[in-house]
Formats: structure tokens, sequence, C-alpha cells
């Protein structure tokens, strides 16, 4: 009887444990101050910090004291009387209260310009880019892009025009009401109704003698969203609510003011009101933005697999990053696959640390390695060799823009001593807040701190912090030197305060040639371009320093590598992930915009904590990466991770780096790339420049290194690159060229078997498999037979094979 | 075993095998290459009535309406600007004087004078939306018209159904434009890119043919042997890009073993007075070589006038480096389209082909009715005026009308997604035929109730 009953009680459990939710009201405290505000409520089911439930339309309000309060039928509360109560949510025998302060309503209350009247004119649209927040405006009528600018719209809108746009004896003459509301012609069309909100607080605020913006008003501190994550089955619905918070200590409900964006519209969209719809399976951000603060909130939408938790608590962890992804895989339901093998762990472990094949000797000596450790060993060694450093220091080049075809480089001897400062840093492995402030604040003879070089690439200040922001904070703020950021926080204040940090960097020619001197200036400053002087040096958002202080450089160095500051390791450590996972935890790599966020936040914080921890050590993040199962799995999918491409639940195979590509070829031909200038046998990773022409590195997707871009990079297979390898002249040549591997072969009088062997081995680190191994003999001998073949024929159908081998997916790939 | 050429209709199933795949693309030697199979997939979509063809040229930087072809001569100096109206060969029409040549064919194509667009005014915006009719938002890349064209009507012999000439528009300010490639469609779709520029006078497209040493035999050696030394991997087999790879290789033997693709590409072949009259430039010799493209199998062409806008002179006259001067339209830019728009028109004609192919000249935006403090134009996307001529489109006519100082249309705006649309009603393309991207997403091929500009045709 006891046994039946557990059975039957089993399924119960396990169907309760999935209710296991809170039921919570949203937000928890509300203020009104002003018979006209009001607070959307919502009542959501929580589970582990995800709102798994709207009961929005379940839930019944009761309010404890109706004299100071009330809700309406669509669950908004109004005040009713100054006092203090709670307003209950109900559903079934559950129930959740709010606080509700009711203050003083003042009926003489004024709308405030900058918090009433602003949000209400980017709702209309009216200071849209496309409208009248163009930058040239729109039919002599211009207001600053989304409101960011009070007084400057508030002039307008009150002196321009001859004072027809707002008519204080006639509100509802004014323009500003009269031209969206359709009373006069408008290009625009009608767009504002005459019973709303919007019309009826612009209105009010004209019979209010209109008043102007001032010093006083409440200043918008925060926007904070409801709820922050949600985690949803697809055609679910979630309302959002968004709440702002003032100066003065009010918050209020901006919800109707906001702009809201979806990461990923295949995963769930979002309508103008806030409520969402999810679409499909998989992960997304809601952004909101509203009076130039943005926030998000998650959204996690699971797989419909039937994979089991055991799968997960089943699943290899070697180390801190592998909890943080699993949790992840356990939350979407995406199974995780199997560890790889050895050989394919040999392989993918060298090209992705150092960019060259392992050698057969080096492959065969870790597959016969029978110790344990042998993976943690190898990433050790390979971590410690000199082509990590070669590999590197190419990557680092990128980022730091070494190539002689920027015109400001002056010489060779410049560029040699910019990329020696980025290898020797490489090499010493010394700390990416170090290297950063080396380069920040490098200063004396180019040729003898090559650092300094980053100073003469950039001539102009706004590249200078353009190329800074981007560079160590993967964030682009170039919108920001015009106008405020439209869909981020930065403002042009903002850009032009971290700008003139920047801006006392001055240059002198040296006595040698190609040498130039950087040095700090004590005078000069960038302008504002509307307030026509300078700002506060300032980071972009610390406090500003002082405007004579010495020191400008030092002071961005110490703010960008603090460890307040939330962008600096993130950038890094993004773009290392990236390198050995495939896909970064943000994409595009360098685009850390607050609104767009990554696919696994535990994670990177876990990654950023450690790294931080660790004093910036990119090696042994490196090392943390590649020694976890998350980077060990195999390539190859499973039932259940198939259409996984952002959360690890494997490895995801691409294509070689251009470079790597191309001195694979050489290695596995035995025929070096010769470089224009540069000494037999060097590597196109060793390379400190990409002014070498090379129209394989080209066509392959070789950075140009114009710009800090991650766009500069290419790894899509294309026409092109096939057309290369089946047409151009270097495989071609490689496999032609006197002395090279065929023709050693032919000298040996090795078998064909053995070289087919060396051939798999050097290029795919794998034996042929019986049945390749035949495909090829077959067709070295064809009907002739190998033997009746003369040398030339031989040599032309050894070739072939080769480039076969070289021209498959499985060399051009990592997996 | 795949029949493409079996007379009842052919179904082509989701869960095609890679040995099917790979049989398919066997048949490129007859012409039919892996983009066949999605235009059979998607027959219905075009009419079979038309085999018509297109060419695009961006005139990147974006031409100043005022300059060009809406001149307001009784504006004010500061508006007008500093060039003076022709007459052209048709009465009532007037373009700039920059354009001698062009005034003489304005028989046979059409201005439309009231483009504009409310996206952001920056050149991105409107190569993506004049390109694809739509604007890029966060998500899912759309394709170029020519690559929706290539998509659903598939190759016409070993040549690619969609080339660019000489190269994509690089960066024009930010991240590489948008809306030059197939987007969702895929890769296999995207154009091929040129990549040399058809003036120089060794012109020959980088590795379009294999070397002498490699013979028809080595050929298709080495395209077995790729198929046979590697076995089937089940994380190459699910990757995107890795298939990607396997397809760009069977389009380049389908290029490497056809004579025809050579010959194609050669523009030596092109009498000398002809390559003159087009102008010995960049522009002018990529209109010819589009032209002799879409006589011998491409279906659509993409001549991008300009690469860049920065350090180097173009349309984009803001009057100050590294912009161009608004003197560049008399000296130097305008001369240049002068030839070879000119030309290609007349080209086209004689050669019976204009009726068939569809030539749209156009730049991503306007430009400041007023002349701004550096002599020059800066960004306008309120309105400009683009040319149509050919595939059906009723040449001498000016349709949509601006106000006094070409600022904004008074009459019959034109949006970008109309100007796709329009083509797409010249090529055939039913435009409520719907595209499906990857994750079962649909697209019509323009949002619905777009509409094509049916004054061009009538």
């Amino acid at each position: 009887m006891r046994l039946y009953n557990c059975l039957l009680l089993a399924p119960l459990l396990a169907a309760v444990s999935s209710f296991s939710a809170d039921f919570h009201i949203m937000p928890e405290t509300i203020t009104l101050r002003h018979q006209n505000d009001y607070q959307q409520l919502l009542t959501v089911e929580m589970d582990e910090g995800r709102a798994v439930d709207d009961l929005t339309r379940d839930v019944t309000y009761i309010v404890a004291d109706p004299g100071v309060a009330r809700v309406d039928e669509h669950g908004v509360a109004h005040p009713v009387a100054p006092g203090e109560t709670r307003i209950e949510a109900r559903v079934g025998d559950r129930t959740v209260s709010a606080r509700v302060v009711v203050e003083s309503l003042d009926p003489d209350r004024l709308w405030s310009f900058a918090n009433d009247v602003q949000p209400a004119l980017t709702k209309i649209g009216c200071n849209a880019g496309a409208c009248h927040g163009a930058a040239a405006g729109k039919n002599g009528f211009k207001l600053s892009l989304r409101g960011y600018d009070h007084q400057h719209d508030y002039n307008v809108l009150t002196r321009q025009a001859k004072g027809r746009r707002v008519l204080i004896a006639e509100p509802d003459a004014s323009l500003m009401l009269q031209k969206p509301s359709g009373g006069v012609p408008h290009g625009g069309g009608r767009l504002l109704r005459r019973d709303s909100l919007e019309y009826k607080i612009i209105r009010e605020w004209i019979a209010q003698q209109a008043p102007a913006p001032s010093e006083n008003d409440p200043e918008l501190t925060a926007i904070e969203v409801f709820p922050k994550a949600i985690r949803r089955n697809v055609d679910a619905q979630q309302q959002l609510i968004v709440t702002a918070s003032f100066s003065d200590g009010v918050s209020k409900d901006v919800t109707r003011w906001c702009k809201f964006g979806t990461t990923n519209d295949g995963v769930a969209v979002i309508a103008d009101d806030g409520l969402a719809t999810i679409k499909r399976p998989g992960g997304a951000a809601l952004t909101v933005w509203y009076a130039g603060k943005v926030t998000f909130a998650s959204v996690e939408v699971p797989f419909e697999s039937e994979v089991s938790d055991a799968v997960f608590a089943q699943a290899e962890r070697f180390n801190y990053i592998d909890d943080k992804v699993l949790d992840r895989l356990k939350a979407l339901r995406i199974a995780p696959s199997k560890l790889c093998t050895d050989a394919e762990f040999v392989r993918r472990a060298y090209l992705d640390s150092t960019g060259v094949l392992p050698s057969e000797r080096q492959a065969v000596a870790f597959l016969m390695d029978g110790a344990p450790d042998k993976r943690a060993r190898l990433i050790d060694s390979l971590l410690g060799g000199d082509e990590y450093v070669d590999y590197w220091s190419y990557h680092w080049s990128d980022l730091m823009l070494a190539s002689s075809t920027n015109p400001s480089l002056g010489s060779r001897e410049a560029l040699l001593a910019y990329y020696r400062f980025i290898r020797e840093s490489v090499k010493a492995n010394i700390g990416w807040d170090e290297f950063t402030r080396r380069v920040l604040t490098a200063q004396g003879s180019t040729l003898e701190n090559g650092a300094a070089n980053y100073f003469v690439l950039h001539k102009e200040t706004t590249d200078l912090v353009e190329t800074t922001s981007k560079a160590f904070m993967g964030l682009s703020i170039t919108c920001a030197r015009c106008h405020n950021h439209p869909m981020e926080k930065w403002t042009q204040d903002d850009y032009y305060g971290m700008a003139n940090l920047l801006a006392r960097v001055r240059l002198k020619n040296g006595d040698r040639s190609g040498e130039t001197f950087v040095y700090s200036g004590d005078s000069g400053d960038i302008l504002h371009p509307v307030y026509g002087k300078p700002m506060k040096p300032k980071p972009l958002d610390a406090r500003p320093m002082p405007m004579n202080a010495p020191d400008r450089r030092a002071y961005l160095a110490e703010w960008l590598t603090s460890k307040e500051n939330p962008y600096f390791a993130r950038a890094i450590i993004n773009r290392v992930w990236k390198n050995y996972m495939g896909v970064g935890l943000v994409e595009e790599v360098d685009d850390l915009r607050q609104t767009n966020p990554p696919t696994n936040e535990a994670l990177f914080a876990a990654l950023e904590e450690e790294f931080v921890a660790n004093g910036y050590d990119v090696k042994q993040l490196m090392r943390d990466i590649m020694n976890s199962a998350a980077y060990q799995r195999s390539s190859e999918p499973r039932l259940g991770n198939e259409s996984d491409q952002r959360n690890y639940s494997r490895y995801f195979p691409r294509r070689l780096p251009a470079e790597v590509i191309l001195d694979g070829y050489s290695e596995v031909t035995r025929a070096p790339t010769k470089f224009s200038g540069y000494p037999d046998g060097w590597r196109a990773l060793q390379l400190p420049d990409t002014n070498v022409a090379s129209s394989f590195l080209t066509v392959f997707g070789r950075p140009e290194r114009k710009m800090t871009c991650s766009c500069e990079r290419n790894a899509e297979p294309t026409l092109s690159q096939a057309l290369n390898i089946s047409n151009g002249d270097t495989l071609n040549e490689k496999l032609r060229r006197d002395g090279n591997v065929i023709d050693r072969f032919l000298d040996s009088g090795d078998s064909l078997e053995q070289y087919v062997f060396d051939l798999y081995m050097a290029a795919l680190t794998r034996t042929p498999s019986q049945e390749e191994e035949k495909g090829v003999l077959d067709a070295c001998n064809g009907e002739e037979g190998w033997s009746a073949l003369d040398r030339d024929e031989r040599r032309r159908r050894l070739e072939d094979v080769t480039w076969a081998v070289l021209s498959g997916k499985e060399f051009l790939f990592n997996h | 075993m795949l029949r493409i050429d079996a007379e009842k209709t052919v179904h082509f199933c989701d869960g095609m095998s890679r040995r099917d795949l790979l049989h398919a693309g066997a048949l490129s030697l007859l012409g039919f290459g892996l983009p066949q199979l999605a235009a059979a997939k998607e027959a219905g979509a075009v009419k079979n009535d038309t085999d018509r063809n297109c060419i695009f040229l961006f005139l990147v930087g974006g031409p100043s309406q005022l300059d060009t072809f809406d001149m307001k001569p009784d504006a004010p100096a500061e508006i007008r600007g500093p060039y003076k109206p022709i007459k052209t060969n048709v009465p009532g029409i007037q373009i700039s004087e920059i354009f001698p040549n062009v005034a003489k064919v304005a028989d046979k194509f059409a201005i439309v004078r009231t483009l504009h667009h409310s996206a952001a005014g920056v050149h991105d915006t409107g190569h993506q939306m004049m390109q694809t009719g739509r604007l890029f938002l966060n998500g899912l890349e759309q394709p170029h018209a020519g690559c929706v064209y290539g998509y659903l009507k598939g190759t016409r012999n070993n040549l690619p159904a969609h080339v660019m000439i000489p190269k994509p528009i690089g960066p024009t300010g930010g991240n590489m434009p948008h809306g030059q490639n197939a987007g969702f469609l895929g890769k296999q779709y995207d154009p091929f890119i040129v990549n040399a520029d058809p003036s120089d006078p060794n012109f020959e497209v980088p590795d379009l043919l294999p070397p002498d040493y490699i013979s028809a035999v080595r050929l298709d050696r080495r395209r077995s042997l790729r198929a046979a030394v590697e076995q089937s991997m089940a994380a190459l087999e699910t990757s995107e890009n890795a298939q990607l790879l396997d397809s760009a290789f069977e389009n380049a033997y389908s290029l490497a073993s056809s004579p025809e693709a050579r010959e194609a590409f050669d523009l030596s072949k092109e009498p000398d007075a002809l390559r003159d009259r087009y102008g010995r430039n960049k522009f002018g010799q990529s209109c010819l070589l589009a032209r002799r493209l879409i006589e011998r199998g491409v279906r659509f062409s993409t001549v991008n006038m300009f690469e860049t806008v920065f350090n180097e002179i173009t349309w984009d006259i803001h009057g100050s480096a590294p912009f161009s001067p608004i003197e560049c339209y008399q000296n130097l830019v305008g001369p240049m389209f002068d030839k070879g728009y000119s030309a290609l028109l007349t080209d086209l004609e004689e050669r019976g082909m204009l009726e068939n192919t569809m030539v749209v000249a156009m730049g991503e935006f306007g430009r400041t009715p007023k002349i701004n403090p550096a002599g020059g134009r800066d960004h306008w996307p309120q309105c400009w005026s683009i040319l149509f001529a050919g595939g059906g489109v009723q040449g001498g006519q000016i349709v949509g009308a601006t106000d006094e100082i070409a600022s904004e249309p008074v009459d019959r705006p034109v949006t970008p997604a109309e100007v796709v649309a329009s083509v797409y009603h010249s090529l055939g393309v039913d435009l409520e035929h719907v595209l499906t991207a990857p994750g079962g997403r649909i697209f019509p091929v323009v949002d619905f109730g777009v509409k094509p500009i049916m004054e061009l045709f009538s």
C-alpha cells in the first residue's frame, strides 16, 4: 500500500516541483504624486529570477484602503487621496501585495518640459531621425534627435516661427498641436489624436504658461524594466513595464513612452506598448530605450526536447566554465555533445592557439602518451611556444592596426617598432591592463617606444577616441560625435569629454627617418561642436578631471583598466573566447552595447571575475578555456543540439583564418611562401604588416587594418576562394615547386601507401580510412598502373591527390 | 536519380541526401549547377513568357538631383547651383549641361524625380533599400534583387546569374554595407564579383580559369578526388559554411570547364571604337562588361561606380575633404556617367537587347537643396532622381514632381521598395511570391502592398 502511494505520488511531486515558482507583483513599491500619475501592475510567476507565467489576466486586485488608491480594470493603479496602503493581488488562494504611497496631490503641479513634454514628443515621433530630429530638421523646424537637448528644443518651439508653435492664450491653436493632429496641413501626416494623453499633456503644459526647462527639474537617474528575465514557451505573451526614477526620489510608470526592440526577432518580438510575444526557441533580449537611458529584459525559450536532467548532471565538468555553460544548456534543454577524440583535440588545440598544424611527430607523441593529464600538458606547452607568440602578436596587431598601408605610420622602422612592442608584450604575457596602459600613455620616440605609434596612426582626436573605445571596450561611439547616440546612453557630451582626454597628445618629427616624438602638451582642447567650447576631460561614465590637471592620458588609462569599468575586461575576454569557441558571448565580437547583451551572462561574469582576479592574464584565460570540457567537446552534433549555434553545446566548426591556411599549405607541401622583403621560410603569421601583397590572403579575408572592426576579417567561404585554390597560383605553384614534398617522395623510393599516410597525418592529423586510401591509390594507379608511369605523370597524379586533400572541408576547417 | 529535364513537375523534398546533391552538382556540366535546384523548387515565381535581364548602375555617393535631372533654374543661386539646364531630344525634358550625350538619348529613359526615404541619412541605408527594397534591422540580411532573381530563375548557362562589377561598395562610414549579397538566401546565391578593373589594359578576372598545365583530364580527376579523399564528417555536414565551400568548388569547376566563360569576360574581343564610346575608364568599361555578360547569359549585372566616398572623387559632393567638390560633376564624374550611360543604352538598343534588359541608374539619396558653406551639398534622402530604361520602360517621360527647390516630392512620391518592385515587375517576378528564410521565416519578395511604378510601363 505504501509502495503504491509512492508510485502514485511520484509524478504528482514532479508536477508540483515544476510549479515551485513564486508569485510576484511588480513593482513592489509605488509612489504616486500627481493626479495624473499611474502605475501599471504586473503579476507574474517567477522561477529562479525569471518570469515563467503572466498572471495579469487572472488576478484580482484588492486595495486595503480604497480611500488612498484604486486599481482599474486594466490593472493600473491610480491615486485617490494622500496616504499609504497596500494593493493585494490574488490568484486562487495565493496572494501577494505591493506598497502604495500617495503623496500630497498637488493640483497645481506643472507639467515639466523635460520630463513630460519631451517624452510625449518622442512618442508622437516629432523628433525622430526621419522627421524634425534629422540633422537638417524638416521644413525649417529642427528638434534634437529624440529630444536630448531640452533647452534647444524649448527655444525652437517657443521662439521660432513667430511664436505660433506655442500660443499660451489659445493652446489648441498652437501649431505644435494643430500640425500633428491634422488641424492644419502637415507633411508628416496626422500623428496625434486629440483625445490622447500626449495631446492632453502638451495642451495643459501650454496652458500652464509653457514653463521652460530648468536646473531644478528632477533629473532622470535610471530606468528599470519588469520583469528583467523571461522564460516562456512558444506563443506565450508577456507584458513588460518600465519605471523611471528621478533625482527627487519619484519613480513613475513610463512604459507608454519607451521605445522597445528585440535582438533576435526570430525568438521574440515586442509591440510598441511593451507586449512581448514568443516566436521560437532560443535566447534573445528585449531592449528598452527611454529618454537616453537603456536597459533590457532577457528572454529564454527552451527547446521542446526530451533531454533528461541526468544528461546535464552527468556531462563532464572540468572547471568553472563548464558549470555556467551547462546551466545555460539545461535551461534551454540543449544536450551537450560528447568529448572529442585525442586526434581531434591535438589538431584543434594547435590551430586555435598557435595557427600551425601539429607535425606528424608531435601528433603521434601526443596520441601515444598514456597520461591522464596529457591534454592539460599539451595546452601548457602550446601556450609556452614561439608559435603562440607569432599567432597572438598577429591577432593583436589586427586590433592595433599595425599596417604600413596607413600613410601616417611614417616608415618601416616605425612599423617594426610598433610590432615589436606588441610582440614583446605577448611574449612576456604582460597583463592586458598593463598592455593597455603602456599603449595609452606612450610617449617619446616612436622608434624606441613602439607603443607610441598608436598615436601616430590616429592623427585626429576623433579617430583616436573612437578606435580606443572600439579596441579596448568593444564600444562604437561614433554616432555621438555628431549627436547623442540614438539607441545607447552615450551623449555628445560624453563623447567630447572622453575625446578631450586624448586632445593634448602632440607629435613632432624626430631626427631619424620615420621617427616621431609623442608627448603630452599642456594646452589645447577639442571643442564641443554645439557649445563651441571644450568639455572637461571625462571618461565615458566616470567623473571629470580638472581642465588643467596634467596626465589626462594617465587618468583615461586608469579608468579604462580599473575594476569598475564594466567594458574593459569583457571586451578582451569576448575576443579571446571567440577565437577558441568560434562564436562570441556577444556578437559581433566588438559590439558590447548595453542593448546587445551576452548569450550567457553568468558565464561572462564568471570569466570576468576570474580574469580580473588573475591580474588580466590573457594566457591564463586561454588556459582556462582550453581546459574546459566545453572547448573539448566533439564538433559532431547529437540529437537535440543540431540547431545550437550560440550556446557551446559542441565545438562549432569554423573555416581557418587566411594566414593559417596559407601557412598550412606551405607546411604540408614543404614549399614555403615567399613574402617580398622577408627572409625565406617566413610564415604569414610572422608578418608584422598587412602591407605585403598576397592575393591569396586578400581573397581569404585578411584584415586590411584600416579600422578596428571585427568586420575586417572574413571567414566565410566564397566562390573567389574556390577559384583561387582551383586555378590560382598559390596552391598550384606550391604543388609544382621543385624540391617540394612530392619531389622528395619521388626521390625517396617510399611506397605510395607511405605518401598517403604522411599526407593525411600532415594535413588532417589522422590516418586515412581503408576506403580513402583505396580511392587515392586507384586515382594514382589509373588504368596503367603506377609502375608503368613516368616520373612526370606520377608527379601530376600526386599533385592532384594532394590538391584534393588540401582543398577539402576537413583541411580548411577547424573542427 | 534526380531528373531536372523530366517533363512532369519535379518535386524536391527537403530531405535530399548528400549523394543527391552531389549528383545534382554533377549536372553542372550541362549548365545545371546547384542554383538550379532552388529555381526548380520555386517554379512559378517568375513568369515563363519573360526572360529579361537587368543592369543596376549604382552611382555611389548620391548624385545631387539639382545638378543632374531635376534642375531648378529659377531658384535662387544658392539653390540652383552652378550648372545650367540643356534641352534633350525629348521636347519639354531638360537635364543638366554636364550630360550632353545623355541628352541625346532621353527618349530611351524615364526620369523618376521623387525618390525619397525616411531612414537615417547615411549612405548605407540607401544602398540597402535601393538594392533590396528593405532596411536592414538586427536580424536577417535581406537579399539584393539580383540575387533574388538568380535564386528564382537559376543560371542560364555556365555563367553566374548575377555578376557584380568591379567590386562591392566598401564601408562608407561604419561597417560593411548591407544589401549587396544574397543575404538569407545563402551565400551560394551571392553575386560573382569580378574583382578587377575592366579598364585595366591587362584586365582579367582573377583565377577564373585553370592555368595551362592543368588539363581537362586533371581538372576532372581533381574534382572526383576531392569527393573521394575525405570521409563524410557529421560535424561538417551540418555546418552551413562547410557546405557552402563544397558548392563554391562545384561552381568554380563549372566555370573553369567552360570555354564560354573565358570568352564572356574577355573585353579585348570588343572593337576599340566601341570601347572608346563607353569611355576608357573604370565605369565606362564596367558598363561595357555588363552588356557583354548579359549578352552571353548573365541575368543581372550590378555596376558600382565607386567603392567608397572617402578620398576619391565621387558623387558625394560635401565640398570639403575627404569628400568631393561640386566641380567634379563637370570635369570628372559627370563626363564618365555621360559617356558610359549613353553608350550603354545605344549599344543595347543597336543589338536589340534594350527591350529585354532593364537598366536602372540610381544613387542612394539626393543632396541638400541649399549649397553649404563649403560650396557643396550634403546628404538629402528626402528627394532625389533616378533613371529607368529598357525592359518594357517607356522612355522620354518624367514621373513625379518636386517642389520649387527639389527638396521634397509634391506629386507621385516613390519609395526605394517601389523601385525594386518595378524591377521585379519588368523581370516577371511575382510580387507576392514568398521567400523562406532560415528558421522558417517568410518574406514576400517585396513587402505586401508595395506596387511597381506602373507609369514607367505605360
